[in-house]
Parts: structure tokens; sequence; C-alpha cells
């Protein structure tokens, strides 16, 4: 496979065809013309306010056509990058992963009204510059991982690793000139590896998804259709929302040739809906991590069980994958283990090479010793080598696409002064797929209240990680035998069936 | 804010259950605080339509997370999307 570089594509199409659309943001097209030169503009500014080459930067990704500039002026200077969710309106900011990647400079996008590049700049507009040249080697985008307290992970993605997945990404769904795609997820997430920066990469044009209004369902359907959407990627809980809504106004989608699912389980009452909704397109279940990138995929074909989970299906080409069993030895039927996977688009290994111990594996396979990551993800393969999920081998659990470690948010809990026990439980949501639902035994005297409590857990965890209930009790919480808390009578206590939560009394 | 009685008793009940209507001021920020995250905000919203006949989205086609942040917005958000529609009656 040709790897083409990602942004030397960029800029030779924003030469080629200037006026090609890039972006679609509230409704208002930026051409690839426009966008360059918004990268143009930034890239002056970040060699001045952090010269230094080899230095990370910080951008603060809040979605925006700025944002995406200053990410692909980071691409031109050669620079690599953290993507930090923008902070909320009290200021909060990531303090801790800016500390852990050595970052100096946090940059917000520039506002494109902006008065030039400031003073001390030249009033010219900028000469575009070639790209400074970069090694497959080098870092480029670095993404933030699980960890829903304390330190999150940072996971450095490689020029070569990025080239090489916006390369597969764009031949597997037919990414070109005038391909328009629909962008759902956050600036932060990896998931923009395909539906922003596969599609800039080629020349199609980004629908963003704002996220203050990611879950209105009317909105949705509407930017899908209004700009005749053809690839769609999204986690199961956008589809959900669609369906929802489609079904009860009938609409169709009938541009969509691609719908990909990812980041969580789909359900099969949900996708049978799917060839009403898009009745011209072709669904794909994708797996994959921060860390590895995609490495399965499923088209579905009619064959998926109508109750069961939809399968991860089989590796992309250059992935290579073992199931470990318990035993710590690799399955070579059919059975139940670890899912270990090493791709073409995988990071080198996290930021901090402590983290790495756990997580990545040696593994001599097949004639060959690789290095493994482990998911952390349970899988079946069945008598026809078909792969499914079953769950997490750890506290790990996904809520609304972002992993969560539910013993984290335990601690979190715990952290607060007046709380003596907490269980945390993941729960099914119609409409979420999973929600963390919690019981906190309170200090006795104790007037702790969920205000209080919501409160303490907004300031330590991003907000999915916030338990959506809360149940806040007197009584000692139920233990094992082994003195374990009991989370199963926790998880009944939390059902949907029995919806009233709050302080029992 | 002739509607912030009605608003507190819904946020309450939704998604505080254990706190009594005194404790919530009218401009504590539900979403710095925790309280409704986007999910929230979706069913805020869908009760909002269904408990005073609005389109949300008619009146705010920007959907400003601001006007949903606390007690008081929301209940100005209802007074102007009232106000709205008997303009354009």
């Amino acid at each position: 496979m040709q790897q083409q570089n990602l942004v030397g594509s960029f800029v030779s199409h924003a030469t080629s065809h200037p006026g090609d659309p890039a972006l679609v943001w509230h409704g208002e097209e930026t051409t690839y013309r426009e966008l360059h030169r918004l990268a143009e503009r930034e890239r002056v500014r970040i060699a001045r306010l952090a010269p230094g080459e080899d230095e990370p930067i910080g951008i603060l990704a809040a979605k925006s056509p700025s944002a995406i500039a200053l990410v692909l002026a980071c691409l031109l200077e050669g620079r690599r990058f953290l993507l930090l969710p923008a902070p909320t309106p009290e200021g909060r900011t990531p303090h801790a992963l800016v500390e852990q990647a050595g970052i100096r400079h946090v940059l917000s996008p520039e506002s494109p009204q902006a008065p030039g590049p400031g003073p001390g700049a030249s009033d010219r507009p900028a000469e575009p510059k070639a790209p400074r040249r970069t090694e497959p080697a080098d870092v480029s985008f670095m993404f933030t991982t699980s960890g829903s307290t304390g330190r999150p992970k940072i996971v450095p993605l490689s020029t070569g690793a990025v080239d090489r997945f916006t390369t597969w990404a764009g031949e597997r769904f037919g990414i070109r000139r005038g391909t328009t795609v629909l962008n759902y997820a956050p600036l932060t997430f990896d998931l923009c590896l395909l539906d922003i920066w596969t599609t800039l990469k080629y020349g199609g044009r980004v629908v963003l998804v704002d996220p203050a209004r990611a879950t209105h369902p009317g909105h949705l359907l509407d930017l899908v259709s209004r700009h005749a959407v053809q690839l769609v990627q999204a986690v199961p809980m956008f589809y959900r929302l669609l369906v929802d809504a489609a079904t009860e106004s009938g609409r169709r989608l009938d541009t969509v040739e691609h719908v990909v699912f990812t980041g969580d389980s789909m359900p099969a009452r949900c996708l049978a809906e799917f060839p009403q909704l898009f009745t011209g397109a072709r669904f794909y279940n994708v797996y994959g991590c921060t860390e590895t990138n995609d490495s399965f995929l499923h088209e579905v074909d009619g064959t998926e069980p109508a109750d069961g989970p939809v399968p991860i299906g089989r590796p992309l080409p250059g992935v290579h994958a073992v199931i470990v069993g318990a035993d710590g030895g690799i399955l070579t039927g059919p059975g139940t283990g670890e899912l270990q996977v090493t791709t073409p688009f995988q990071t080198d290994g996290y930021l901090d090479r402590e983290q790495d111990a756990d997580t990545f594996a040696t593994h001599h396979h097949d004639g060959e010793t690789r290095r493994y990551f482990r998911s952390g993800d349970l899988v079946r393969r069945d008598r026809d080598g078909r792969i499914t999920l079953e769950g997490r081998n750890d506290h790990q659990v996904k809520v609304r696409g972002v992993r969560v470690n539910t013993h984290e948010v335990e601690q979190v809990l715990l952290d607060h002064p007046d709380v003596v026990e907490a269980a945390v439980v993941a729960v099914p949501d119609p409409v979420a797929g999973r929600l963390l639902r919690s019981v906190v035994r309170r200090a006795p005297d104790s007037r702790l209240n969920s205000l209080a409590l919501r409160r303490h857990c907004a300031q330590r965890l991003p907000l999915t990680a916030v338990p959506s209930a809360l149940l806040i009790v007197d009584d000692p919480l139920p233990r094992t035998s082994t003195g374990k808390i009991d989370r199963r009578p926790v998880e009944r206590a939390c059902s949907p069936s029995q919806p009233n939560e709050g302080t029992a009394t | 804010m002739k509607h912030a009685a009605v608003v507190t008793q819904f946020i309450i009940e939704e998604f505080l259950p254990d706190v009594g209507a005194n404790e919530l001021d009218s401009d504590y920020d539900l979403v710095d605080g925790g309280v409704i995250d986007s999910l929230g905000l979706l069913k805020t919203i869908a009760w909002l339509e269904d408990r005073f006949d609005l389109r949300v989205e008619e009146i705010d086609l920007d959907l400003d997370p601001d006007s949903f942040r606390s007690v008081g917005s929301i209940s100005r958000f209802i007074e102007r999307a009232q106000q709205h529609r008997t303009d354009s009656h």
C-alpha cells in the first residue's frame, strides 16, 4: 500500500482544488483554500509562541473549523500535539495532562476574524510554506484514554501510523474528492482520524456535528439529509437516537452509502431498523481502541444472531490478534479470553512508559514475535472463527463510547469525607446504551445529599463518568462472603424498573 | 421567573430526588454541578416541549446550552418561548 502523507495530501488538494468545500459547520462551508489559509496563519502563531521545535503543543479542541485549522498547522509544522477537551466555563483545564505531557504552551484556536498574526509579524498574508519534513516515526497526534480519574494515559501516534490508518480508511470506504462524511465525535476522540482526517486527506467534505446539539435527533436527521452525507461513523447511541426519531416521522436517509458503528455494542433491535432508515447503505461494526486504532471489521450480512451481540468480524489487513485464556496461553480453537491485538496503526507505547507494563505483551505466534496491546476486552470465538465481545476483564465499562473505570469512580466517591461506602455499576439504558448508577452510604449524622455529591464528582470526573443515578443510604452496603461489596443487589436496586433513587429514608 | 417553582420540581424529581426544593438555588449551575449532562439536557428539553407545548428548536435554533444551565435560565427560556408564540400569533 502506497502511504500518502496526511498533511501533504491536504496541501496538494488545497492547491489543485482550492474552491472545494472542506468543512460544513453550522450550515456554513469552509473551502480547502480558506482552511489552508487559516492553518498557515496558525502556523505563524505557533512558530512565534512556541518556537521549540521538539516541544509538544496543547490544543484546546472545542470543535470548530478554527480548531481543525490549528491541528493542521501543527501537522504542517511537524509538531506533536495533545488534543485537550475545551475548558469548562469555570476555567477548569486538565492540568494533570498538560503536566504529564511536558506541555508549556496550550493554544486555543484563533478566531478567523482576528486581525492578522499580531504585533511584530508581517502584515502580508502568510505565504504558504511546504510542510516541514517529518520522519514516519515522529509523533503527531496525541490522544488521551481511559483513566476516568487519577492518571489518564496519553497515547502518542506516529505520523507513519496515522498515514497508514488514513490510507486504509480512505480505500476501505471509498473516501475521495467530493465524498461527504459526517463527523459526530468530539475532536479529542480518535474516531476523528477516520471521519475528519481521512476525509481531509482525500479531498472530501466533513459535516461537523456540534457537540452541544449531539443528542438532538431532529437536528441530526436534518444534517445528514440536508448535506447528503454518504459516510456516517458514530457510537451506537447516535443510531438509537436517529432510529427512534425516524421511526416516528417515517424519514429515510437514502444518500448514506456506508454506516459505521463503533465504540460500544450495538443492540440487535436497533440494527434491525437500519435498512428502513438507511435504504442504500452497507453497515459495518468496527472494533478498535485508542492505542491500536481500528483493528476488526464486520460487515453486516444478515447472518448475525437475532439477540446476541454483533460480531466484531475479522482483523483488518496487517492486523494480528490472539485470544489469551485465563491460564495465560494463546487459544487456538473456540473459547473465551482476552483479545490482544497488534496493528499497523498502533502507538509505540504510552507517553509515560511506566504505564506500558500491564497493557502491552509480547507473544511469539504464527512464527513471528510481536508486541500486542492487551485490550482488556473479553471475547468469544465460536467454531466458525467468528469473534464477539463478551465484556471487560476488569472494572472498565463503556458509557456512551467512553471507557470508564467503575472502580475509579468509586474511589472518587470515597474521597468525599462524608462517604463511607460506595458501589458503582453500569446498567443498560434504552437511550444511552449503558449508564452508571451508584449507591453510597454516608457517614452517621452526615447530611450529605446528591447535590453536593454530584458537584464533588463533576469537579473530579468527566461528565460521562458522573453516575446518572446516585442513591444515598444510611445502612451498610451488602457484602459477599469474602467481604467485598456485593454489586448484584446494587444492580437490582438500580434497575430501570425501580427508578426511584435518592435518599432512602 | 414565574416558572421557577415548576422547573425546580422537575429537576429535583428527575435528577436530585433526595434534595429539598429550598436547597436548589435558581442560579445553581446544573452542568458544572454534575446534575445534567447532554442526555439530561435532552430529557429536560423533552419535558419542556411536553409540559409547555413548545418546539424548542423553533425558538432557539442554536440550542445554546447556556439557556439550560440553571433553574433560572430555563425559566427565562420558557418565558421567552411563550412570548415568541404570542408574538407570532
